[in-house]
């Protein structure tokens, strides 16, 4: 534990009302290094008017945390919500830690929040006792005021700056759960009226003076370069103003977006490419590749008894394959960032998930320190892991300094996402169980075969925590199984490879939940019972890196089960799958699918999902997480990139298909209550999705699907 | 090159651009209401649906001649003060995740109920093919197109 002594103190400025800044520690992703963090990057300011301005140093691209995390501020500091203001933190020296990634924000930062709300209501309960010369503890605070006693009542405003002047308490006490005002109730998320009005601003909407906008020529094919082009036939188009040479292409500067499309549409078709290393790329090559693998050398991430021997005298092995494909995050908002260079160093607006990276890298790109560059951090029009990656940012501080270092915003449009994402990664799954005499699963393994995302965040280097990263999902198997084996055959691709909502568990609980399904039809049982009787009657359980609490995870699986009818008669041509997951042991979650296929269509009627993330900071997030994730993974089922000569086949929404409402599903959300320190919620849902749906599929009609994405074909 | 004209949210406006520039650009980049959404240029995710003449379209797919004499109704034109029928309805039912496909889906939801003030699962899944929304806000969308039903004239 990081020691959160001195974790407050009063930084304002006389006159500025009571400024508290906190430090936040934050969970690192494996493989990074810890960061124990002893500056503040956080801060809540009281102002003199009595309105409350809480900076939270995560990025909103949807999850909530503009409204989640200032909620529980508000609640210790007994706070007025509509008097409640949220700004996003730039990076800096106060703001040393940005990233928003890996459900972890609420989890991280709870605490301090709430401790920097309790102080601050200490601070100015005690101040309002010293003006009334009465005892703290005959004052309470409500709403944005303190009272006293004799109906004496101070607004926090008009106590602010004496509050500023008294010590931070290092030890206030926080409210229990059921003194709770405002957490545990549904709150709406802060910047709707400026997302319905148009009025909400996120990157691809900055305005600065002079602005000019770009778009950058890139080689189709990821890593190749522009070797000869005609740059006057772009010029020739009106509107164009410059067209310069950057890391990653050629860019064109026009007055308008589109004179830089057009122009760019115009020096394509005189360029021609150096393609580079990955020019011979292929789908189809690099699955030969990972079949090869399956068979050959990998790293363990988890071995427990002897599965070879245990595999070798069972009286039933099945053995099973299962793929899943490259995915793109196709966020609705294209990638895109604006630059200026000033005397002085340069400034960025950027929807970046990782705000302290964006600056390093761009800073490096500039030759400038990174506090030379001011980066706002816009609202992210989609982020799901795409935008913890620099490659946009650092390009917009490349294309301001070549074309003169005035204001630019490069717009990539929907084919450069697509083409140029830092994609999900194509996995080859093998599974093989062992059921002893009594048909009792006596054995497991689960070898996975694939290109290593980790190295995408590790330049390049294998890091000792490959196997167990690539393997999450599938290392922690949650059930009780004599002899165990997970382990990752690491297959090079030349692809750009990154974060993507769920990153491995998806593929790998996909993997794992329906081949217990077929175990458990092997071995003539019910997939529910099955998995509660692997459960067992355990408690806390480690699996390498994290340990679960499995009593929280059968508790989900009840749950999901019980709302959603398991066992229960369905109409013929209907059938139920589930699925279940204790998410890196922070959030447990159960989902139980209805689906129905005729004439080869699949329908997926509706998702119940039980979930268990501790303390509920705001259902009504909560429940959104929960749709939005589900609708994340059950997309998945039906759209891959494929590579053909380098490039990907896919250039945009026509043919790398984003689920649409007409086939959402009826989402029911349940929480089983707790009392434990809240955990995330953006990742969670999303491996339960496609093992549930397929589940389902074999319930009603008997065929076992195993390959993603699933097509027309598939359900014949 | 010749100037053209349009009334946008009640105003008219005089644009000097090429003919062929979709409609989009002439009102992120011409006239700065960054409130309708690039999300494809591709007629394909719905983020830039406008009303043209009360109808709606997308206007990646519209050009600046096509609208030309006509009126356009942007998301920022929608109401004052953001108390349309379908944009309270979509506070209401806190609809938006990340909120960029939001302004497209809140026009196409008032087109709809203008045109049927009380649409039926079929007419909302029909009147939303071409939209996406990768945060999964569907079934808010579907509630709070409902929950507006019969409020929009």
């Amino acid at each position: 534990m990081t020691s959160r002594r001195d974790f407050l103190k009063v930084t304002g400025a006389a006159g500025a009302g009571l400024v508290l800044g906190l430090h936040l520690d934050a969970k690192s992703r494996p493989g990074e290094t810890a960061k124990v963090l002893f500056q503040p990057n956080a801060f809540l300011a009281v102002r003199p008017d009595g309105t409350v301005l809480i900076t939270i140093p995560k990025a909103e691209m949807g999850q909530g945390v503009r409204t989640a995390l200032p909620l529980a501020v508000a609640e210790e500091m007994d706070l007025d919500w509509s008097r409640v203001e949220v700004a996003t933190a730039q990076p800096g020296p106060e703001f040393k830690n940005m990233q928003t990634g890996g459900s972890t924000s609420v989890s991280t930062t709870w605490t301090p929040l709430r401790k920097a709300g309790a102080a601050a209501r200490e601070m100015l309960k005690a101040a309002a006792a010293a003006q009334w010369k009465v005892d703290a503890g005959q004052c309470r605070t409500e709403k944005g005021f303190v009272l006293g006693p004799g109906g004496k009542k101070l607004g926090y405003g008009a106590l602010a700056e004496a509050a500023a002047r008294l010590p931070v308490p290092k030890d206030p006490l926080l409210k229990k759960a059921t003194e709770f005002r405002l957490l545990g109730k549904r709150t709406p998320r802060v910047d709707g009226p400026a997302i319905v009005t148009g009025k909400a601003v996120f990157g691809l909407d900055v305005r600065r003076p002079g602005q000019r906008f770009a778009a950058v020529l890139r080689c189709p094919v990821p890593g190749g370069r522009a070797r000869t082009w005609d740059e006057a036939k772009a010029k020739a188009v009106r509107g164009v103003k410059a067209v310069v040479q950057v890391p990653t292409g050629i860019a064109v500067v026009a007055e308008s977006t589109w004179a830089a499309f057009k122009g760019r549409e115009a020096l394509a078709a005189t360029a021609t490419w150096d393609e580079g290393p990955a020019r011979d790329f292929s789908s189809a090559a690099l699955e030969a590749k990972m079949r090869a693998a399956l068979a050959g050398p990998a790293d363990d991430a988890r071995r427990e008894g002897d599965p070879a021997k245990a595999l070798a005298s069972a009286a039933k092995v099945l053995e099973a394959e299962y793929s899943f494909p490259y995915q793109a995050h196709a966020t609705v908002e294209p990638m895109n960032a604006t630059a200026v260079i000033l005397p002085e160093g340069a400034e960025m607006w950027a929807g970046s998930q990782s705000a302290n990276r964006a600056q390093e890298r761009a800073a490096a790109a500039l030759g400038l320190k990174p506090d030379q560059i001011k980066v706002h951090v816009p609202l992210i029009g989609g982020g799901f892991g795409r935008r913890l990656g620099t490659d946009f940012s650092t390009e917009a501080a490349q294309v301001a300094k070549a074309a003169g270092g005035g204001p630019v915003q490069v717009v990539w449009d929907r084919e450069d996402d697509v083409r140029h994402d830092l994609f999900h990664p194509a996995t080859l799954h093998r599974l093989r169980a062992g059921l002893d005499g009594s048909g009792a699963l006596a054995a497991w393994t689960h070898r996975i075969a694939g290109p290593a995302v980790l190295r995408s965040w590790t330049g390049g280097q294998k890091s000792p925590a490959q196997a167990a990263v690539e393997s999450n999902g599938a290392l922690d198997i949650p059930y009780a199984i004599p002899a165990i084996a997970v382990d990752f055959a690491e297959v090079e691709a030349p692809t750009p490879l990154g974060w993507w909502r769920g990153i491995e568990i998806v593929p790998n609980v996909f993997a794992r939940e329906c081949f217990l399904d077929e175990v458990a039809h092997a071995q003539g049982q019910d997939p529910l019972a099955l998995r509660l009787q692997l459960l067992g009657s355990r408690g806390l359980v480690k699996f390498g890196r994290e340990e679960a609490d499995i009593r929280r995870l059968k508790k989900v699986l009840e749950v999901a089960a019980a709302k959603a009818g398991w066992g229960k008669k369905r109409p013929t041509g209907r059938g139920l799958g589930l699925a279940c997951h204790a998410y890196d042991g922070r959030t447990y979650a159960a989902a139980v699918a209805e689906v129905s296929v005729a004439k080869g269509q699949l329908r997926v009627h509706k998702i119940t999902c039980a979930v268990d993330c501790g303390l509920v900071v705001n259902p009504a997030g909560l429940e959104a997480q929960v749709e939005g994730g589900l609708a994340f993974g059950l997309s998945a089922l039906y759209s891959q990139i494929t590579w053909e000569k380098g490039r990907t086949v896919q250039t945009g929404f026509h043919d790398f298909p984003v689920l649409r409402l007409a086939d959402m599903p009826a989402i029911e959300a349940h929480v089983v209550p707790s009392a434990e320190a809240p955990s995330g919620m953006g990742e969670p849902p999303v491996p339960l999705a496609i093992p549930a749906v397929l589940n389902a599929v074999f319930a009603a009609t008997g065929k076992r699907i195993r390959q993603v994405p699933v097509g027309p074909d598939s359900f014949k | 090159m010749p100037a053209y004209q349009l009334t946008v949210n009640g105003r008219a406006r005089t644009v000097d651009a090429e003919a062929d520039t979709p409609l989009l650009w002439v009102l992120r980049d011409t006239l700065g209401l960054t409130g309708t959404k690039f999300g494809c240029g591709q007629g394909v995710c719905g983020s830039c649906t406008v009303h043209l003449d009360g109808q709606a379209v997308k206007s990646c797919q519209t050009s600046l001649r096509e609208a030309a004499g006509h009126a356009v109704l942007t998301v920022e034109g929608l109401s004052k003060d953001g108390t349309h029928p379908v944009q309270r309805a979509w506070i209401a039912e806190d609809v938006a995740q990340c909120g960029y496909c939001q302004p497209g889906m809140i026009m196409t939801a008032a087109a709809l109920l203008k045109r049927k003030a009380h649409p039926t699962d079929g007419d909302i899944d029909e009147a939303f093919a071409d939209h996406v929304c990768r945060c999964g806000t569907y079934p808010r969308v579907r509630k709070a197109v409902k929950r507006a039903a019969g409020g929009v004239k």
